[in-house]
């Protein structure tokens, strides 16, 4: 227990002992006590706050934590996303179908980046070329999706709805309990919360070293007895599949998917939280990922048709201003007057 | 410390080595033995082939024909993380610590433990070098704020923390000044002393004459010459090469 609680304080991220861990907690305490305060829907607004941070989690870890920028984790978004609609879909009325919808995503995540990540790690690909494969990769995808109306696109007795995208899908559910509002916003904010801790242990933990080791130097790395093309593998198996989290709550929040999910627009958000939060920084990722989705959201429903530019504006700010990300360095700073 | 008694065993060998980069011949039938336990250096003028040879023995370059064996293994289509793990430990040439992580964990990066046996022993080297480079009290401190020396000090206790029972060593005494040189060299015949195979390319005479128990000379990617520092030193044709007599 002790050996966690010293990974979960490592210095592979921003924040470590007692003052931040009391900041964060007493941060944790206000978010467990939000939805007293708000109605069902605006709760269930913040969430989809939250089901973005897994995405943004996993693109920082191959991105920041490994060196390999994926231009298309949106792929992984969108691949669970279908895959629990057709799986819950197919059974609904079951009480497992959930669960086994979730599952299946996750399985597909896992099977679908292991083929990506094989050819692309073990062919010695350049790395400067990963973000584009990535991204065709996605459009691919869409593109696909797209072409998908008509009822010969069926599966079960599950529509894949071309350009309209799947609709009616369940929300997830344990026995008969359903998440929806409330429950959902804390549902999301447990697996925020636990994938948070849980990747602070990894990226502290031998695995995370070598892994930073890799985006350091990777021949230096290889020539220390390390698999890299392997770990690499993992890595971004690991990082899908916290995207194809995303795309599971998502579709549990909006009981739809399209395949826009998997368009260019939608695979350069992570970027942005990454990039404007701190790609190195996985509590940068979650500050970066709550505000710019909400200030997205806020620009989007007052009408506001230039939410994107403007955010794309807040990235190159960044990119230039601050390389190493806003809040990474802004607590950079405050340790220094410290 | 213990010391290590196979030697006379031939732990790292090529035969009939071939690599050429274009037109340029990098390796030419070469036909090297080290035995366990030896302090071997290869010398040679600058595009001898001496870190090729070092590419090609950890498997960064694949040879055009020949075989390499380590541990009496016939590694030559081993990938290079699968040699390393027989037991080999490569310095390189140019310093490839890294330089935006601490020491603590560069070290701990590299503390692989690839050596299933003779791990005492592998651990007391590792500890020697880490004492005597004064690597433990830095801990904290970024590779990228040390100083040259400290920098080549780094990359080898990196390599010792793996546990190799062979320690390729590219230049590791570049940059350094005449004391640290004779520093550095004093730390590598203590640790050779425990039984590590070890083979370093240099450019310092003095230092491979203090150092080798033997030496290979190597001109344009072939073996020139081999034997103890004063039959090499004291070879005409040697002399030639490295002056670029004809």
């Amino acid at each position: 227990m002790k050996h966690l609680l010293n990974l979960i304080d490592g210095d592979k991220d921003i924040g470590r002992g007692n003052k931040f861990w009391a900041g964060f907690f007493l941060v944790l305490i206000c978010f467990f006590l939000y939805p007293t305060f708000v109605s069902s829907f605006r709760a269930s607004n913040t969430a989809f706050y939250l089901l973005n941070i897994p995405m943004g989690f996993g693109l920082c870890l191959i991105w920041g934590y490994c060196g390999i920028l994926s231009f298309g984790h949106v792929a992984y978004y969108g691949l669970a996303g279908y895959a629990y609609g057709i799986i819950a879909g197919n059974l609904l009325g079951n009480s497992w179908g959930p669960i086994l919808g979730v599952l299946g995503g996750l399985v597909v995540c896992t099977i679908i980046s292991g083929i990506f990540g094989y050819f692309v790690f073990y062919s010695r690909i350049q790395k400067w070329i990963i973000p584009i494969l990535t991204l065709v990769f996605t459009l691919l995808l869409e593109t696909f999706f797209v072409q998908t109306s008509g009822y010969q696109w069926r599966v079960g007795r599950v529509l894949l709805g071309g350009f309209n995208g799947m609709t009616n899908i369940p929300f997830f559910q344990i026995g008969t309990f359903e998440f929806e509002g409330y429950s959902f916003y804390y549902y999301c904010l447990v697996i925020v919360l636990v994938l948070f801790f849980g990747l602070r242990i990894l990226v502290n933990s031998k695995f995370g070293q070598i892994v930073i080791g890799i985006r350091e130097d990777e021949l230096r790395t290889e020539m220390l007895g390390y698999d890299i093309r392997f770990l690499q593998c993992v890595t971004f198996i690991i990082s899908a599949n916290l995207a194809g989290i995303s795309g599971l709550l998502y579709v549990q929040w909006g009981n739809y998917i399209t395949p826009s999910q998997m368009g260019i627009l939608q695979a350069a958000l992570p970027v942005i939280w990454c990039a404007v939060g701190g790609r190195n920084s996985f509590i940068a990722v979650i500050f970066a990922t709550i505000v710019l989705n909400w200030l997205s959201f806020t620009l989007s429903s007052q009408g506001n048709q230039y939410a994107l530019v403007i955010i794309g504006t807040l990235l190159v700010i960044t990119m230039v201003f601050f390389p190493r990300g806003i809040v990474v360095m802004i607590f950079e700073k405050m340790q220094k007057i410290r | 410390m213990s010391m290590l008694t196979d030697s006379n065993q031939i732990i790292i060998s090529t035969h009939n080595l071939n690599k050429k980069f274009g037109g340029i011949v990098a390796a030419k039938d070469v036909n090297l033995s080290v035995n366990t336990g030896e302090f071997r250096c290869l010398i040679g003028p600058n595009g001898a082939g001496k870190s090729t040879l070092f590419s090609l023995l950890c498997g960064i370059e694949r040879a055009d024909s020949g075989e390499i064996r380590i541990l009496n293994k016939e590694v030559t289509k081993l990938k290079p993380f699968q040699r390393i793990k027989l037991g080999l430990g490569l310095k390189f040439q140019t310093n490839r610590a890294f330089q935006s992580l601490s020491i603590k964990d560069n070290l701990s990066i590299s503390n692989n433990k690839i050596q299933v046996m003779d791990n005492e022993i592998a651990e007391e080297r590792y500890q020697l070098a880490l004492s005597e480079f004064k690597l433990k009290s830095e801990g904290a401190k970024l590779a990228r704020e040390l100083p040259h020396n400290m920098l080549q000090w780094l990359e080898i206790t990196m390599i010792l923390a793996s546990f190799p029972k062979i320690v390729l060593l590219d230049e590791p005494t570049a940059g350094m000044s005449v004391e640290e040189t004779l520093f550095t060299g004093s730390v590598l015949k203590r640790l050779n002393a425990t039984g590590l195979t070890i083979i370093v390319v240099e450019h310092d005479m003095q230092f491979v004459k203090d150092v080798a128990n033997k030496i290979t000379v190597l001109h344009e990617g072939e073996i020139f010459s081999e034997g103890t520092a004063e039959e090499v030193s004291n070879s005409e044709e040697v002399k030639n090469i490295y002056l670029g007599r004809d």
